[in-house]
């Protein structure tokens, strides 16, 4: 049960002399530490942090986990980032001491389990994607995304070639773009038509010999099948560039049709939607990175090698980009990708698109008659609707209805996103919800589109806390605690 | 199918609710010619029972810290976890939630980022902090790109030998895409000498980046090196240890204009690597060029105080190709671990664990050198690492056979350091006893 008087900060529970955490004594000499270190590199005084019992910690994040929403908690159609169920079994697996207690500089002989649940895993990712070469190493998609156009980069460097762009739609993800840059290319934005599709005219205006790399996603952020993929990938590839697949939308397609079959020479996959590692409240994720066999020398070091019936990591890869991270990679959340994988089978990861699909297209048909969706009447696994009609109407935003649904105990879509949309709404249900849930979705928001706009505007009602004030705090930046400012 | 809902009714009644006859229809808009005509070649479907079986067989192969004495550390350390922080960490409210874009139903998580950066000013004595990069290897280059963005000087960086070897390699792969030039100081004697920095600084250079204590487990003089930085108009990146602070100055009072440092001591397992926390904290000054996400405090419209994500105009999902940095991600769940460990922990606790990590190491390392095969390869001061030299020059084969004798002794050095072949670094946490050093000695020594 929520306990109402959760706000508190930790600082301000702090009292002198009160301590949680007992240590042993020291059973080896007790030298004074100032004659271990010199003394002018010693701090004069304790660390300033708070001070408080053990129940208090307790109690205290306990307490905030509840103001939380949550997949365990609630309905989460959170386009974009596949907030699917995140099973118990593989949080259990992956606190194994045989996976979480392993040193990142143990030796290959005394860990060789885990090399082979990392090698299986990048063979099945190859599989998966029709991209046979794979580094686990990135920490993210959007690192997995750098690592690639890092790839792509030196690839050309090897093959001599001056190239300079990399091009993406502009219903990208932001990522696309950032990436590019970090990854030294100039970034053009391709233009998309009214159905939501890549605009062959303005790409083909764009395209010239110094195109490195064209980014995709498909199925796009409008939750749709760009059909000219692969008529993209040929024009692409007649100017010498490679076309890279953002794969955050995996999850529609699993078992249905394949990056590399479809013209792709890279991309990443984001475990973390599609193998439902636990979104964490913003992280970690992971990033994996697969590609054709060309451009496997350039990878990120070290992968897993199998030598007959050893398994090894492979560091001596002279072509390589080299590394991208610290040690190996976000194993964990790749331990869990594994657990979730072989938990499916070939035909549970098929029928995980398929029911993704399927509620998708089950919810856009009960969404469809409240708002327009702009794309049409079948989607992948998620779909966009506007509430561009409604708020001309009766000036009730997407954000509006977005805070009344909180009110109903559904976490809100991903609102004004893709920028294409006007008022978007994107909205995904997962193969892990119930029609009943879904029906309850659509009847809420339907009740909620019938409203009193004054009502909406001011919506959640029902909340911990009404809407925020984020301009003052973008304006009047209050980034860490100090003592003061105790706005009650 | 484990975790659906959907009965073949439900999918018959939802097919007709949208008008298709098949679930196979949804799907024609893929060209048939790129549809996968067979099933994906993946091992057949496991259950619970069969997963925990396999996983189990396969966890069983690997040795672990809990099965042999770890005296690893550089960058990954087997310090204690508290219970408290799995207990915490581990409710679904926490780790199935996902990036508080909804500030009214993720209170709780925006709430702990705030008190994770107020922990990690107050550790570091930096005025901001974000709630989170990947790691600490990838947050050290993001903490020069931050320098080079500030200052700049997007040419050159100057960074000391002594730095974690993968974060240099780390540094190289970002530079080698941007054209950026990468000087390195060598630390021959375990640190890097001012003189020598001062020689490599110039007018083109963006920052120096330094850990202290290093990767050898030296302490640096960063003062010195700081001021040589600041007279040059660059800045002072220091990567830390978390665990250090518990005893050394800060890095805001040792003259670092940008903290940055592996957050995986604070309160996150091993992990084989990963996901660890990436620690960013630097002055205020730079606080819209920082990457990564960050919690403010603000009102809701009836005057309460709460937390909202802030300052999103610097991030790729507003700014794209004119972004601070590509990152969308922080690492939420290690920051929570982080934030839990040094409530737990407390001033006294963390000054407590600090100190036994420096006596053990001391007596380790008098343990190891007091025979006459193995020397301590510097003589600088250490903290929780040091370097150790075989005389014999068998580092490979005295690892190995520590290994069956129940030790993960140390480090071998030589593929970083081809000069440091015959060495290998030693890490000592809070958690060795001293028995365990002691039979540590006899197996290398045997």
């Amino acid at each position: 049960m929520r306990n109402l008087k959760t706000s508190t900060l930790l600082f301000e529970l702090s009292k002198p002399a009160r301590r949680a955490a007992t240590l042993p004594a020291c059973d080896v000499p007790v030298e004074r530490i100032d004659k271990l270190l010199p003394k002018d590199s010693l701090s004069e005084r304790l660390p300033p942090l708070p001070e408080v019992s053990e129940p208090e910690v307790v109690r205290h994040f306990t307490n905030l986990s509840t103001l939380n929403m949550s997949v365990d908690t609630h309905f989460y159609p959170l386009g974009s980032c596949t907030m699917k169920y995140n099973s118990k079994r593989n949080e259990r697996m992956a606190a194994l001491p045989g996976i979480a207690d392993l040193h990142p500089h143990q030796p290959d002989e005394t860990i060789q389990g885990m090399l082979e649940l990392l090698y299986e895993l990048q063979q099945i990712l190859g599989e998966i994607s029709g991209l046979p070469a794979v580094s686990l190493q990135p920490a993210a998609g959007a690192h997995g995304e750098l690592a690639a156009l890092m790839v792509a980069a030196a690839y050309f460097r090897d093959k001599k070639l001056l190239r300079t762009k990399v091009l993406a739609p502009d219903s990208a993800h932001g990522t696309n773009p950032a990436s590019a840059k970090m990854a030294g290319f100039e970034f053009v934005t391709v233009k998309s038509n009214a159905a939501g599709f890549v605009d062959m005219e303005d790409l083909q205006s764009k395209l010239d010999d110094q195109i490195a790399v064209f980014m995709i996603t498909n199925p796009s952020t409008l939750g749709i099948f760009d059909k000219q993929v692969s008529q993209i990938a040929q024009l692409v590839h007649k100017m010498g560039g490679l076309i890279y697949l953002d794969g955050a939308n995996m999850n529609a397609i699993l078992g249905i049709t394949r990056p590399g079959d479809f013209g792709a020479d890279m991309m990443h996959y984001n475990p973390h939607k599609t193998f439902s590692g636990p979104h964490g409240g913003g992280g970690p994720g992971a990033g994996p990175i697969c590609v054709t066999d060309i451009l496997g020398p350039y990878l990120p070091a070290p992968v897993v090698e199998k030598v007959e019936d050893k398994f090894r990591l492979a560091y001596d890869r002279a072509q390589s980009i080299g590394r991208v991270r610290s040690f190996f990679g976000n194993v964990g959340v790749l331990v869990r990708a594994w657990c979730y994988i072989r938990t499916h089978g070939p035909e549970g990861l098929k029928a995980v698109a398929e029911n993704a699909v399927l509620n998708a297209n089950y919810l856009l048909s009960r969404v469809k008659h409240i708002l327009p969706v702009p794309q049409g009447d079948r989607c992948m696994h998620e779909f966009v609707a506007s509430a561009a009609a409604i708020k001309k109407k009766t000036s009730v935003s997407a954000m509006d209805l977005a805070k009344r649904l909180l009110d109903y105990g559904f976490h809100a879509p991903t609102v004004y996103f893709p920028l294409t949309v006007p008022e978007a709404m994107m909205i995904e249900p997962t193969e892990t919800e119930s029609k009943e849930t879904m029906d309850a979705f659509a009847e809420i928001l339907f009740r909620i589109t019938e409203e009193s706009p004054e009502l909406l505007h001011e919506a959640p009602h029902s909340t911990i806390i009404s809407r925020p004030d984020e301009v003052r705090a973008a304006r009047q930046p209050m980034m860490r605690w100090k003592g003061d400012g105790n706005v009650r | 199918m484990p975790y659906f809902y959907n009965t073949p009714e439900d999918q018959q009644a939802m097919l007709a609710a949208i008008g298709a006859s098949s679930v196979d229809e949804l799907f024609d808009v893929i060209p048939a010619e790129h549809r996968l005509k067979r099933p994906l070649a993946l091992p057949p479907a496991l259950s619970e029972m069969e997963l925990a079986q396999q996983l189990g067989a396969l966890a069983a192969k690997n040795d672990h810290a809990g099965s042999k004495v770890c005296f690893l550390g550089g960058g990954s350390y087997d310090h204690f976890v508290p219970a408290v922080v799995d207990a915490l960490a581990g409710r679904g409210e926490f780790y199935t939630s996902y990036t508080p874009y909804q500030p009214e139903v993720a209170q709780g998580n925006l709430q702990v980022m705030f008190e994770y950066q107020t922990l990690i000013c107050e550790l570091t004595g930096m005025d901001v902090s974000n709630a989170s990069l990947y790691d600490g290897g990838s947050a050290a280059a993001e903490g020069v790109l931050l320098a080079m963005s500030v200052t700049g000087r997007p040419g050159k960086v100057v960074v000391a030998g002594s730095v974690n070897p993968e974060y240099r390699q780390i540094l190289e792969t970002y530079f080698e895409c941007i054209g950026a030039h990468l000087v390195t100081v060598p630390a021959a004697s375990g640190i890097v000498r001012p003189a020598d920095v001062a020689a490599a600084v110039d007018s083109d250079t963006a920052c120096v980046l330094l850990q202290h204590p290093n990767f050898f487990g030296c302490l640096e003089d960063v003062a010195a090196i700081s001021k040589i930085a600041h007279d040059a108009g660059a800045l002072l990146v220091q990567s830390f240890d978390p665990i250090s602070l518990g005893l050394l100055k800060r890095p805001a009072d040792l003259g670092a204009d940008v903290a940055v440092a592996e957050g995986q001591s604070l309160g996150t397992p091993m992990l084989y690597g990963g996901p660890y926390l990436g620690i960013m904290a630097c002055k205020e000054a730079f606080v819209r060029r920082m990457p990564g996400r960050i919690a403010g405090q603000t009102v809701d419209r009836r005057g309460r105080r709460c937390w909202v994500l802030t300052l999103q105009t610097r991030e790729q999902h507003i700014r794209r190709e004119k972004a601070t940095s590509n990152i969308c991600t922080n690492q939420g769940l290690f920051a929570l671990r982080a934030a839990i460990y040094l409530a737990q922990m407390g001033p006294q606790g963390l000054k407590e664990t600090a100190e036994l990590c420096v006596r053990k190491a001391a007596y380790a390392k008098q343990q190891l050198t007091a025979g006459s095969r193995f020397s301590a390869a510097f003589s600088q001061p250490t903290f929780k690492e040091f370097v150790i030299r075989d005389k014999q020059n068998r580092v490979a084969d005295l690892l190995k056979s520590a290994s069956a004798a129940g030790y993960l002794a140390g480090i071998p050095l030589g593929k970083w350091y081809p000069e440091l072949e015959d060495c290998f670094l030693v890490t000592v946490t809070e958690k060795r006893t001293k028995g365990e050093i002691e039979g540590l000695t006899r197996s290398l020594n045997q």
